[in-house]
């Protein structure tokens, strides 16, 4: 079986559809909604902002995040299944310890367990699978062929940013008296702390005498972070549809300066997208 | 058929195409019952991709939509067929029935509470669904839930919203009463 799958021969049926980060970048709308305090830059045809109960868009803002959402677990099941396979046991640059394939067999189970969740979600909420189209950014992170790498930005950056979106759907459930999503959430979300943790501790373990790479993991998971705060997506602002969830980015082993870093991130991807945007 | 009128006639921010889209709402009138003298002007906003629509006059019927609401959700930019005959279908239905004298006494669209605009859009869509127009039954009834609360009662409400055929505003307005009532009972 073939090692290190790239993006674009992920399998997906008929009722799947991909848009890339370049077809949202190219839609000549996303400028003129940068300027519309609704819209999401990045994903025209969703809207942005905080996820309010008392706006009449809410319940469809929340249908297209679970999509959203059941997609990037797909992703995350085919990202921790490669990692179980891409690498050699060992202790070279491109070899992990044994026990990390465990931990990401376990993370499989885990995520195709939240894929049938979402599924399940997905129904009660009102949504066909591939409903929406698929961005395939997360896969994106889980090619670095480096396993340090691909671990911190996966299981740093991504279920970090899982944290932040659970809380957030875990939040809009209990605030619309929605038990199915809350229970959902409140699970899936505890899965995302140890997920979180595992790659924190195998990060301080595979790079304990290895300053440099740690730097450069710490550096692309910094980068995914960017890119995943998607010009205001998620941050620390009132206005980000998705918060930071302090508290249990703690649990997972971020320190507050890790967290603040990461609210600093979303603020410079945001100033960012405008930028951009305005020079478009 | 209805008299209808799209603009722009031309569209360059997306693929859309304004005959296309006359002729899908000229179906949906026909279906829904318009008369045929009726003209009905659809002005696509064609630079937000969001979805808001509403209905901006009676007299003509005048629909603004934000260009997102015609969009595919699969591929960006370019027109679905069966989401403009769903949005047509249930905004058309709204305004036929403000020009029912049963629907006198309904506030103007931006005074509805969410109740009230969610229970009034399930008996649109149920009305759409029987028509043979796209509808979207468990994404609506997931609207209902989120305004009328997650329980049978709402559910058994929304129930007879969807299969209303001839209701009233009095009607609708009841639903939301009942609804409310049972979400204080059940409130801890």
């Amino acid at each position: 079986m073939r090692r290190h799958l790239p993006v674009a021969d992920l399998a997906r049926d008929e009722r799947f559809a991909t848009v890339t980060i370049e077809d949202r970048l190219g839609d000549p709308r996303a400028r003129l909604a940068a300027a519309n305090s609704d819209a999401s830059p990045t994903r025209p045809g969703r809207a942005r902002g905080r996820m309010d109960p008392n706006k009449p868009g809410t319940p469809d803002q929340a249908r297209a995040l679970m999509h959203g959402i059941f997609t990037g677990e797909i992703q995350a099941l085919e990202g921790a299944g490669r990692t179980c396979f891409d690498y050699d046991v060992g202790r070279g640059a491109d070899e992990v310890p044994y026990e990390l394939k465990l931990d990401m067999a376990r993370q499989c189970w885990d995520e195709a367990r939240h894929c049938e969740i979402s599924v399940k979600l997905g129904d009660w909420m009102g949504t066909e699978i591939g409903e929406y189209a698929e961005t395939t950014f997360l896969f994106a992170a889980a090619c670095n062929p480096d396993p340090v790498l691909r671990l911190t930005g996966v299981n740093r950056a991504l279920e970090g940013l899982a944290i932040d979106v659970f809380n957030t759907m875990r939040e809009l459930g209990e605030a619309t008296d929605d038990p199915v999503l809350f229970f959902c959430e409140d699970w899936m979300l505890a899965d995302e702390v140890t997920h979180v943790k595992m790659g924190s501790d195998w990060l301080r373990r595979i790079t304990a005498d290895d300053p440099d790479r740690r730097a450069r993991a710490l550096e692309f998971q910094h980068v995914v972070d960017r890119l995943f705060s998607g010009g205001g997506f998620r941050g620390d602002d009132e206005d980000s549809t998705v918060k930071l969830a302090r508290r249990f980015r703690e649990m997972a082993g971020f320190s507050a300066e890790e967290i603040d870093e990461v609210a600093e991130a979303a603020r410079r991807s945001k100033d960012e997208m405008r930028a951009r945007l305005a020079g478009a | 058929m209805a008299k209808i009128v799209v603009s722009p006639e031309r569209f360059t921010l997306v693929f859309f195409d304004a005959d296309r889209i006359a002729e899908l709402a000229g179906a949906v009138a026909d279906r829904i019952g318009l008369g045929e003298d009726t003209e009905v002007r659809i002005d696509v906003d064609e630079r937000i991709p969001l979805g808001r629509v509403k209905i901006a006059s009676l007299d003509p019927v005048t629909i603004t939509v934000e260009g997102g609401a015609f969009e595919d959700a699969k591929k960006p930019r370019h027109m679905s067929d069966r989401s403009v005959l769903d949005v047509l279908g249930r905004i058309l239905l709204r305004a036929k029935d403000r020009l029912d004298p049963s629907f006198s006494a309904a506030p103007a669209d931006e005074k509805l509470s969410l109740a009230q605009s969610v229970a009034w859009t399930v008996y649109s869509e149920g009305r759409c669904e029987r028509l043979g127009l796209p509808t979207q039954k468990a994404r609506w009834r997931y609207h209902f839930r989120n305004r009328h609360g997650f329980s049978d009662v709402a559910d058994a409400a929304f129930d007879r919203l969807w299969a209303g055929e001839v209701l009233t505003w009095a009607a609708i307005e009841a639903v939301c009463e009942e609804t409310a009532k049972a979400r204080e009972e059940f409130s801890p």
